[in-house]
């Protein structure tokens, strides 16, 4: 059977520390909950909290197996790799291109963003708003060149930071990691301690309940607010001691997130009636830090420089991201090995970086193209995460049975003992429940997203032709896996992270397993 | 807009105050690293899972017992007690010895006790041998055991070897990890 030649010496460096990890994560993750806040609360209005905190349980379920899976695997790849190794090469590849597809739109939309954050200074340096550079192309309207310049400068800045090196790119979000984080935290606790009207929450509760159909798109959009926390993963292997530190980042990042998030909908409609927020969708954090007392006159300002810093950070993991999951497909074969270098210098995979910064360039400019970019840019977004999700949980599961000698330093709760081929295994029960849940999301997507639903397949139809056209000119099979030495795989890496304690771990059950074997023989 | 200050906002303050501080703190103290060295001495004793206990019903026996229940606790580890009965050269080995048998079912029913409180599974055998190394062995042999714990008698000095015959028996020939327990004399 074909197998992979890997003749590349240089290897991504372990350079990321606990508080990198963490804000790798919530780089992403956090800015979610900042843009999405406003549209679904225009759904959702009096239930917003609840929806929140539905959504953000399915996320725990997602986060959960993610930290099971990173912890076990600390490798570059995120779920695409869990998916290759539970099921295979081939639906490998499929939550590849959706995760990819995620990525690079991550890069263009949250760049899009920050852009129009900064355009909030604009009337005090230019003397002038952003709508009115606004012009007419022919057929095309409201085409606005200055947003769409500044957001690619932003994106330059980005594959700039990102080829010098992790530390680097990781020290930024650090940095701002740290200031939103108190930000966030001190209007939460100022809203609560001197705005917060419990009374005015339960009338929007009880009077301004959304239907139905408004209930389940609003569920379907505030899943967005908690895409990213396939950031962790992907750093795993720049991450020192990704065993130990990728169960605690996540756990962290896991309910950390859900907890702004369901304080700041809470909070919200015990503040302002809904109406205000779906007014303005663009800025909802400024709208409720302004209405906070004592700190309100300078929320305006404040929360769009910080806005502006959060999206900016969201695109740099995008960029990290898409970079990283393309580095470990073609380590596999899934890919060409092309992709599989990195800068003799730098240590970082720049061909990677700059190609598929490109391709968030071209989403950029053509979303500019229409009416609203950013809503043409969003609509895309649930497609590739609730696509790879529901692929991660079926590996996760697949994997409990298929490899339980690989030692997991966290294990997802509510596990059932069955007998399997001789043996017992830990059944996951709530990975069945989270694949449902995620898989009810996509479907809800695939229903209510008008241009996500033709995108996204769509693009995952393209890298399909990619990868059947590589796969035949290797020789390699299309639907069928290259035979991958797991095992060997798993102890370098080990190796590598300085998981003596796993190291060993995974030897000793490997070596029980080899001597029941030749016992049955 | 005016200060509204209700108690459940405060609550919900200090609640979220604690939450995000905590689960922050928790996160920033990871355990410290383990040395390659380290981690091959401390994954090498995880394999005990079937540990054997040879037992004379004396003290010191007994508390190669309790040692036994200890080390296998973490892995609910099962204990197998035995008993040899040494068949003098001049008898067959199957030669009723009804006195002796029942003797030995006394002292394995008193390990079976502190095994029990252990909540560990005990497995009783009795042994029929010339020699009571020879036969623990043999037993090590037939149950596959992963070490075998033996309490040492506290004084040796009539005896002929530096640890006793049975504990040289074991050093020499058995098929796993042997651990020799011997208190000081004075104790």
């Amino acid at each position: 059977m074909a197998q992979v030649q890997t003749t590349e010496k240089l290897e991504l460096r372990r350079d990321i520390s606990v508080w990198g990890s963490f804000t790798w994560g919530f780089a992403d993750v956090g800015a979610n909950t900042y843009v999405a806040l406003g549209l679904v609360m225009a759904y959702t209005q009096g239930a917003s909290s609840l929806v929140f905190a539905l959504a953000g349980i399915i996320y725990i379920m997602i986060g959960l197996a993610y930290t099971e899976l990173a912890s076990a695997y600390p490798v570059a790849g995120g779920g695409p790799y869990f998916t290759m190794r539970g099921l295979g090469d081939f639906w490998g590849f499929v939550g590849g291109a959706a995760l990819l597809l995620d990525y690079t739109i991550d890069i263009a939309l949250f760049a899009t963003a920050s852009a129009g954050y900064l355009n909030f200074f604009m009337p005090y340096i230019l003397g002038r708003s952003i709508e009115s550079f606004a012009i007419s192309i022919g057929p095309l309207h409201n085409v606005n060149y200055f947003w769409c310049i500044e957001t690619l400068v932003l994106i330059s800045i980005l594959i700039w930071i990102n080829i010098k090196g992790i530390k680097e790119s990781s020290f930024i979000n650090e940095l701002i990691g740290v200031i939103v984080i108190l930000t966030e935290s001190a209007l939460v606790i100022m809203g609560f301690l001197f705005a917060w009207k419990p009374e005015f929450l339960a009338m929007q509760w009880k009077t301004q309940f959304p239907s139905l159909h408004n209930f389940m798109y609003g569920s379907s959009l505030a899943i967005i607010s908690f895409i990213g926390l396939e950031s962790i993963s992907q750093a795993a292997q720049e991450t020192r001691r990704p065993a130990t530190i990728i169960p605690r980042t996540s756990l962290t990042l896991i309910f950390t997130v859900f907890i702004f998030a369901v304080a700041f909908s809470t909070l919200g409609l015990g503040v302002l009636p809904w109406q205000e927020f779906a007014k303005h969708m663009d800025n909802p954090v400024a709208i409720l830090a302004k209405a906070i007392p004592l700190i309100g006159f300078i929320a305006g300002p404040f929360a769009a420089g910080l806005g502006a810093l959060m999206l900016f950070i969201s695109s740099n993991t995008g960029v990290m991201g898409a970079s990283r999951l393309t580095y470990s497909l073609s380590q596999f074969g899934i890919i060409s090995p092309w992709f599989h270098t990195v800068h003799p210098k730098f240590h970082t995979p720049v061909r990677n970086i700059v190609i598929f910064s490109m391709i968030a360039v071209i989403q950029t400019v053509l979303s500019f193209l229409t009416p609203h970019a950013m809503d043409t840019l969003g609509n895309m977004y649930a497609f590739g995460a609730s696509l790879g999700y529901t692929l991660v949980f079926i590996a996760l599961i697949k994997l409990r049975f298929s490899d339980p000698y690989t030692p997991r330093p966290y294990k997802m709760p509510l596990n059932i003992k069955i007998g399997y081929k001789g043996r017992k295994v830990d059944f996951p029960l709530l990975g069945v429940i989270g694949m449902l849940g995620v898989a009810t999301i996509l479907f809800m997507v695939v229903l209510t997203h008008t241009i996500g639903r033709i995108a996204g397949p769509a693009w995952i139809l393209l890298c399909f032709i990619y990868y059947a056209w590589y796969r035949k000119k290797e020789g390699f099979p299309l639907f069928k896996s290259i035979k991958h030495n797991w095992e060997k795989e798993q102890i370098e890496v080990l190796t590598s992270a300085e998981e003596y304690d796993l190291l060993e771990q995974y030897k000793n059950a490997l070596a029980e397993r080899d001597k029941k074997r030749v016992q049955i023989k | 807009m005016h200060v509204q200050v209700s108690p459940l906002g405060i609550i919900i303050a200090v609640v979220f105050f604690f939450s995000i501080g905590g689960i922050l703190w928790w996160m920033l103290h990871p355990p410290p690293q383990i040395k390659p060295e380290v981690a091959k001495a401390r994954r090498s004793v995880e394999a005990l899972k079937r540990i054997l206990v040879p037992t004379s019903g004396m003290p010191y026996s007994e508390r190669g017992i309790e040692l036994a229940c200890r080390l296998g606790a973490e892995h609910q580890a099962e204990i197998v007690l035995t008993y040899v009965i040494e068949i003098p050269r001049t008898l067959p080995l199957n030669a009723p010895m009804p006195e002796a048998e029942e003797k030995a079912n006394q002292i394995l029913n008193r390990g079976k006790e502190i095994v029990e409180l252990h909540h560990l599974p005990p497995v009783l055998l009795v042994e029929r041998a010339r020699e009571a190394g020879e036969g623990i062995i043999r037993a090590a042999k037939d149950n596959q055991v992963d070490v075998i714990v033996l309490g040492m008698r506290t004084d040796l000095r009539g005896a002929q070897s530096l640890w006793g015959r049975t504990s040289d028996i074991l050093i020499r020939k058995a098929p796993c990890e042997v651990i020799l327990d011997k208190l000081p004399e004075s104790s």
